[in-house]
């Protein structure tokens, strides 16, 4: 199955990125494309899911929003998280077929390409039973909360690389209270690789863990960009 | 992947099963196998009235939210209430004691535009 792969440079706003994933998804349920990802990077961003719980964000919306973090609710499910600059976020608006079903289904593959994304970095990475996302011994590096709307995806996962850690001291990270948050240069200091170099990888894996073979795209080509 | 051979279906994965004028309505195997472990359901409100597509119900799980779609027009007659205690019970007996909620159908003839076990089967996207 053939699908499209974009990354868009520079930061993208978190509403900006919203309103192209709502176009794409439009389009991918009436079939008028094909499966299409998304991997970019926001500006600081802190979002609640559906059932964000506002006791999760450790200070006032206000105070944030005057630090230049902005505060927005997403229809995503899942609970509050960050996202900034050095932080992948990865998009794919995908039909599910009948061979991603199993137990674990979509929520597993995401954290098997963070996994295997890690894998490549040089750490060990592993799942947490009943805490999605993907973790290390430091703590969590990959985060994740999706949607399914007419069956086809919205939302994603976003994977640690080098953003601003002291970021994520404002949130309770997807609700859970006292647990670690770490990225790939808090684990590997120096040896930590580049975004491009991740984005790479990251690429690669989305092809073989979605099964899906990725055909680049211009941003250029995306609707309300 | 079971597919029950008395109930309608939808291309978005809801099901069907009617009696006399009043169809109950869940979602099939494959949509909570793909929304893992339930943690929240959001049913609509008893007497709400849908057309057929509208939007009538929330799924959530840890880290997904999935919508669910009237199948056919009517007005909610019935909720399962169990659901609020105990959402899993979609993800142990989706197609029993996980149904939904009950619409009373504005239009009968609206359940013939639904799919049969077979073409659902034949729906479900297979690579």
């Amino acid at each position: 199955m053939k699908a499209r792969f974009c990354r868009i440079p520079g930061l993208i706003a978190y509403d900006q990125a919203f309103s192209v994933q709502q176009q794409l998804h439009a389009a991918r349920v009436a079939d008028e494309i094909p499966d299409t990802l998304l991997l970019l990077q926001h500006p600081p961003v802190i979002t609640l899911g559906r059932r964000g719980r506002r006791e999760h964000l450790l200070v006032e919306a206000s105070r944030l929003e005057a630090g230049g973090i902005q505060v927005v609710q997403a229809s995503r499910g899942g609970d509050v998280t960050y996202h900034g600059p050095g932080q992948w976020v990865l998009y794919p608006i995908l039909k599910l077929s009948r061979n991603e079903l199993g137990t674990h289904g979509y929520l597993h593959a995401l954290e098997e390409i963070a996994i295997r994304c890690a894998a490549d970095a040089g750490f060990d990475a592993f799942r947490r039973e009943g805490k999605a996302g993907a973790w290390c011994e430091q703590g969590k590096f990959a985060a994740i909360g999706f949607q399914f709307k007419r069956w086809v995806s919205l939302h994603g996962m976003s994977l640690n690389v080098h953003p601003n850690l002291s970021h994520f001291d404002f949130i309770n990270g997807c609700g859970l209270v006292g647990e670690a948050v770490c990225s790939f240069r808090s684990v590997l200091e120096e040896a930590c690789p580049e975004m491009e170099e991740v984005a790479q990888a990251l690429q690669g894996h989305c092809e073989q863990v979605l099964a899906r073979e990725l055909e680049l795209m211009s941003p250029k080509q995306l609707p309300g960009l | 992947m079971q597919v029950p051979e008395q109930f309608r279906y939808t291309e978005s994965h809801e099901w069907c099963q009617v009696n006399g004028n009043t169809v109950r309505v869940g979602i099939t195997e494959f949509a909570q196998s793909q929304l893992a472990d339930l943690t929240f359901v959001d049913l609509p409100e008893s007497g709400a009235s849908f057309e057929a597509g509208d939007e009538a119900a929330v799924l959530e799980s840890v880290k997904a939210a999935a919508d669910v779609y009237a199948p056919v027009a009517g007005k909610v007659t019935a909720l399962n209430e169990a659901l609020e205690d105990s959402p899993e019970l979609i993800n142990s007996d989706p197609f029993g004691e996980g149904w939904l909620f009950e619409l009373e159908m504005a239009d009968a003839s609206e359940l013939d535009k639904l799919l049969d076990a077979a073409a659902y089967t034949a729906h479900m996207p297979q690579d």
